[in-house]
């Protein structure tokens, strides 16, 4: 046999999850009815009119804010494995990785303290104060 | 009865048949579809409260497939128009209606969304007379409020409509 029957169930398991996900999708393309007009195509549901268009310049904190989370939730995430693997002892060279791995991380909190976020001001400047 | 919303237009209703429109497969789908309807969590005044009751463990719409009250029209396939619909209110029901998916359904729930109810006087200038001249109306519940058995009584109603024969048993003293 050229798979093992691991190898067989993991296939299996590909193809159902595929289908799982596209069955319902080709399915009401083929069996539903289409209504199409009137607000159909609008991107709200809320049964208020859309206002203004999305090309506008809107404010990046949140974004500032998302990427603080990402730096941190990315810190604690990622040293799990390592507190877990370290059970065991593991050289030299792993600690520096791992200090590597920090010290990318740290940048971008350090980068962000540089900002002036953690002053948490209620508007972020991106471009450097005067 | 027209021209007495002269500001609003009603839904465009605009729908094309499925591609696979053979009678015996969608005979097997519209009995699928009956037993799965979708309503919109969609109220608009007292007689939205007799909706909640329906849904509650009382009344239990669950038992006849319609619990997933759905708080997008993209998901819903039943529309419980539940209260008073007046002229601030009407395009926002106008563009929900417009955004369900088809095969869509309307049930008007209480004398105001049939006709006015209360509200149905002379000179009256804010309060739709009838739902039915923005949006096509498949079942009208009558009631002010409709008993929540009224409400489940309409949807057997929608139910039949869909598949062409009634599912559950007439209540004692009831016809069908
Ligand atoms: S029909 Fe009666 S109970 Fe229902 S919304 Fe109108 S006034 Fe309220």
């Amino acid at each position: 046999m050229v798979f093992t029957w691991l190898q067989a169930a993991i296939l299996l398991f590909f193809l159902g999850g595929i289908l799982f996900a596209a069955g319902p999708l080709v399915g009401s393309l083929l069996l539903a009815p289409k209504a199409h007009g009137g607000a159909m195509g609008e991107s709200y549901e809320c049964g208020v009119p859309t206002h203004g268009n999305s090309w506008i310049k809107f404010g990046i904190n949140y974004y500032f804010y998302a990427l603080i989370f990402l730096a941190f939730e990315v810190d604690i995430l990622y040293l799990f494995p390592v507190a877990a693997a370290y059970a065991s002892p593991q050289g030299l060279a792993t600690t520096f990785k791992l200090l590597v791995f920090l010290a990318v991380l740290a940048a971008a909190v350090v980068y962000f303290m540089r900002k002036g976020v953690f002053t948490w001001p209620r508007k972020i400047q991106v471009s450097p104060r005067p | 009865m027209a021209p007495q919303n002269p500001s609003l237009a009603p839904a465009v209703n605009t729908v094309d048949p499925a591609l696979i429109a053979q009678p015996a497969v969608q005979k097997l789908v519209d009995v699928c579809r009956a037993m799965s309807i979708w309503p919109m969590t969609f109220g608009l005044a007292c007689c939205a409260i007799e909706m909640m009751a329906v849904g509650m463990a009382r009344f239990d719409i669950a038992r006849y497939g319609a619990e997933v009250f759905r708080p997008s029209p993209r998901q819903s396939d039943l529309m419980i128009v539940a209260g008073t619909v007046n002229k601030k209110m009407a395009p926002a029901v106008v563009r929900l209606y417009e955004q369900m998916p088809a095969p869509r359904y309307v049930m008007a729930l209480g004398n105001c969304a049939i006709s006015g109810g209360p509200f149905n006087i002379e000179n009256q200038y804010n309060v739709i007379q009838g739902v039915d001249t923005l949006i096509p109306v498949d079942v009208y519940v009558p009631g002010c409020p409709p008993r929540p058995e009224a409400l489940l009584e309409g949807l057997f109603a929608i139910q039949q409509k869909m598949t062409g024969r009634r599912w559950w048993q007439v209540p004692q003293g009831g016809q069908s």
